[in-house]
């Protein structure tokens, strides 16, 4: 199962997964943090699905710097992540080594949830949230042809969902979503959760909502893969977008909707193909930069994380990459 | 992975690719200009989407019959005076086509993409025959001694002051290294005109085939098919399988389906062929060899076709219908043209070296690049499912159900 062809980077991710219950192999206590204050019960029959990319959002930023850098030196990515790994089985916690390091950067990286729990309550919604007992859906396994992990993760996440007296879940970071709405029923026998993802529940609120941006911005959207080709939100961002006061929406000429390009970080290529994936991040920021907007609009923390590198690597400044959650958060309080 | 030597090329190579800027200017035109072609195609011919549906659910019923139509084609062309074979791998399928050439001839050759998937023309030249590629792109690469990087448009990486600067080394004319396209174009319909003539053979693919009738469809736009499977004396031709549909009827849909989302409106030729050339116009006694080839051969290659049609998920990379609209959609492809693939091109091409070349590590090199983005689904005619495929292909890797 463990095989010789699947690539170093990703076996680094499922891997943590299958030990840890998160992408990047952080403890339970490291996880989490950012709903504290929030009061969020941790006990409901609906609960908001957090997962692990917005998270750790800081943490992987850091993370594929690192790997990037390496990636483009003569040594190249694999050794590092193999080594990686190989220190684990040792014993060795480097990604826990590397998330102390990077705990100072971790106060403004968990936003977008924040801000979409904000967005739920004044539509009224009370989510809970599992918090610690929160379980990985496993989407990089699934990805990386693990499907023997992926079920059985799969069955042991719905038993802990169902076990925790879940009924509906509110999805959020798209490949979670995906995981739970659509690949789980596929593996788990009696499959009777309810999936929403977080702009379905926007998008029908939206008639009934004054929205109103703090200042006049044109923005662009970007549409992550798994939530324009798989799940289907073609329409969803651009009525909440459309409803804003203040905002124009631009699209690209060509690249929007189903036929959006993927930012690069589709399915933990990044973690195969760290330069070649920045590439195509800069490829994908420069279609975006063509519309003229101020503000990238997107919902999906891989595309964050890839959008504001290609902003990095273009020099780019004045131009911002935005979650929808925290442009609605915004549209909201003013 | 203890084997990383492979992947590790691979990687190089896709990496070398992708800091290629030449590679990238010429790519970004073709995009370009690719999109706005198709786009209109498809606004003047809106049928064609309904057609492509159609098209779909010919395949869908043809695939799990290939074997079927072979013999009825092979029958077919024996009945109009020609010779068909099925080939069950690329070796006797060689074997079968050096067997017909022989040595020491002269071979013009349209682009056929099964052609490359075996080695036709390496072969045929080590062989001692002396073989001209005369579609334009693929001329370029054997000049350059490069590969194909694109189905419809091998030479898809090179930018046109690169083709000047060929040109102008191995033809023997004089090209600016800033000449217009128009000039290049001449200084190769030039170079190739005789060979035509004086070929003794032409080799051609095509692009689907009518079982019933044993009709190969040659879409083209150049005439080059039209010179080579017309005035040598003898036509060989070598199709997959995976290219036989039932009827005229059928073969004629797919094959409208097939250029409009290759970008074209229509293109200038499609070729009809059935058997050799004849007539009866002296005293109604039916002579072969008229105007046209005396002989006319068609192999048919198995080459793992069958083999791929048992697998169910995968059997729907066998519903290609080699349009290539969806190199153009994938960002990777975008970067680093066919370097992202093996015999055939990005995620599909993982299938093909999995199942039809049964070379894992190169498989699981492309399958492993592909970003599973879907965007080629979105353009594909016959809605192939790329991501679908790629995950499963991933799936019988990682757990070893493949040898």
């Amino acid at each position: 199962m463990d095989s010789d062809l699947v690539p170093p980077g990703l076996t680094y991710l499922t891997d943590n997964i299958i030990s840890r219950q998160n992408i990047l192999g952080v403890t339970k206590e490291q996880s989490a943090r950012w709903a504290h204050g929030l009061g969020l019960p941790a006990r409901a029959e609906t609960v908001f699905f957090a997962g692990c990319g917005y998270q750790f959002s800081g943490h992987l930023e850091a993370l594929m710097s690192l790997v990037r850098g390496i990636d483009k030196s003569v040594i190249g990515a694999e050794l590092p992540l193999r080594f990686a790994r190989f220190q684990k089985k040792l014993g060795l916690n480097l990604p826990g080594i590397y998330s102390m390091v990077l705990s100072r950067i971790g106060e403004n990286e968990v936003k977008p949830l924040e801000a979409a729990v904000k967005v739920l309550r004044n539509l009224g919604l009370r989510p809970g949230y599992l918090a610690e007992a929160e379980p990985c859906c496993g989407a990089p396994l699934f990805q990386a042809g693990l499907q023997a992990d992926f079920a059985a993760n799969a069955r042991h996440a719905y038993d802990q969902l169902k076990s925790a007296g879940v009924k509906q879940v509110i999805g959020v970071v798209p490949y979670c979503t995906h995981a739970i709405a659509r690949l789980f029923p596929l593996y788990v026998d009696g499959y009777d959760l309810e999936v929403k993802h977080f702009l379905e529940l926007v998008a029908a609120a939206v008639p009934s909502l004054k929205l109103r941006f703090p200042r006049k911005v044109k923005v662009t959207y970007h549409d992550p893969c798994q939530l324009v080709r798989f799940l289907k939100l073609i329409e969803e961002p651009r009525r909440i977008l459309q409803a804003i006061e203040n905002i124009t929406l631009v699209e690209t000429e060509w690249t929007h909707g189903e036929w959006a390009t993927c930012c690069g970080g589709g399915g933990g290529f990044e973690a195969v193909f760290p330069e070649l994936s920045q590439m195509l991040a800069v490829n994908r920021t420069r279609e975006l930069l063509e519309t003229g907007a101020e503000i990238i609009v997107t919902h999906c923390p891989g595309c964050i994380m890839q959008l504001k590198d290609g902003l990095r690597q273009l020099k780019v400044e004045g131009i911002e990459v935005l979650d929808l959650a925290e442009i609605v958060a915004m549209a909201m309080e003013s | 992975m203890k084997k990383t030597s492979g992947f590790k090329e691979y990687k190089k190579e896709i990496m070398g690719a992708a800091h290629d800027d030449r590679l990238r200017l010429a790519l970004t035109r073709a995009i370009k200009s690719f999109r706005a072609n198709v786009k209109s195609a498809l606004e003047k011919f809106p049928h064609t989407v309904d057609m492509a549906e159609e098209v779909t659910a010919i395949k869908e019923k043809a695939i799990p019959n290939m074997e079927k139509l072979t013999r009825q084609a092979i029958a077919a062309i024996e009945e109009n005076r020609g010779k068909g074979y099925l080939a069950r791998t690329a070796d006797e399928a060689l074997g079968i086509i050096a067997g017909l050439t022989g040595k020491g001839r002269l071979i013009v050759k349209g682009k056929t993409m099964t052609g490359e998937e075996i080695g036709l023309r390496e072969y045929l030249e080590e062989k001692g025959n002396e073989v001209y590629e005369t579609d334009l792109g693929e001329f370029i690469i054997q000049k350059m001694g490069s590969r194909p990087m694109h189905i419809t448009s091998p030479s898809i990486h090179v930018p046109r002051e690169d083709v000047a600067r060929l040109f102008n080394r191995v033809l023997g004319q004089e090209i600016a290294p800033d000449a217009d396209i128009a000039s290049m174009v001449g200084a190769a319909r030039e170079f190739l005109r005789d060979k035509f003539f004086r070929a003794d053979i032409g080799i051609s693919g095509a692009n689907v085939v009518a079982a019933e009738t044993g009709t190969l469809f040659i879409i083209e736009n150049e005439g080059n098919i039209r010179l080579s499977t017309g005035a040598p004396p003898v036509h060989i031709a070598l199709v997959g399988m995976e290219k036989l549909v039932p009827s005229i009827s059928d073969a004629c849909k797919v094959a409208e389906v097939t250029w409009r989302y290759a970008n074209y409106t229509i293109p200038s030729y499609v070729s009809l062929i059935s058997g050799p050339s004849k007539t009866g116009d002296i005293e109604k006694v039916t002579t072969y060899g008229a105007h046209g080839p005396k002989e006319f051969h068609v192999i048919f290659l198995d080459g793992g076709r069958t083999r791929l049609a048992r697998y169910p998920k995968l059997r729907q990379a066998l519903y290609c219908l080699r349009c290539g609209g969806c190199l153009y959609e994938c960002p990777v492809f975008a970067v680093t043209a066919g370097h992202f693939g093996d015999k055939y091109f990005t995620g599909i091409g993982a299938v093909w070296a999995a199942i039809v070349s049964r070379d894992m590590e190169k498989a699981a090199s492309i399958a492993y690049t592909c970003l599973t983005c879907g965007r080629c689904r979105q353009r594909c005619p016959v809605k192939i499912d790329v991501p679908e495929m790629i995950i499963e292909l991933r799936k019988m890797l990682a757990e070893g159900e493949l040898t």
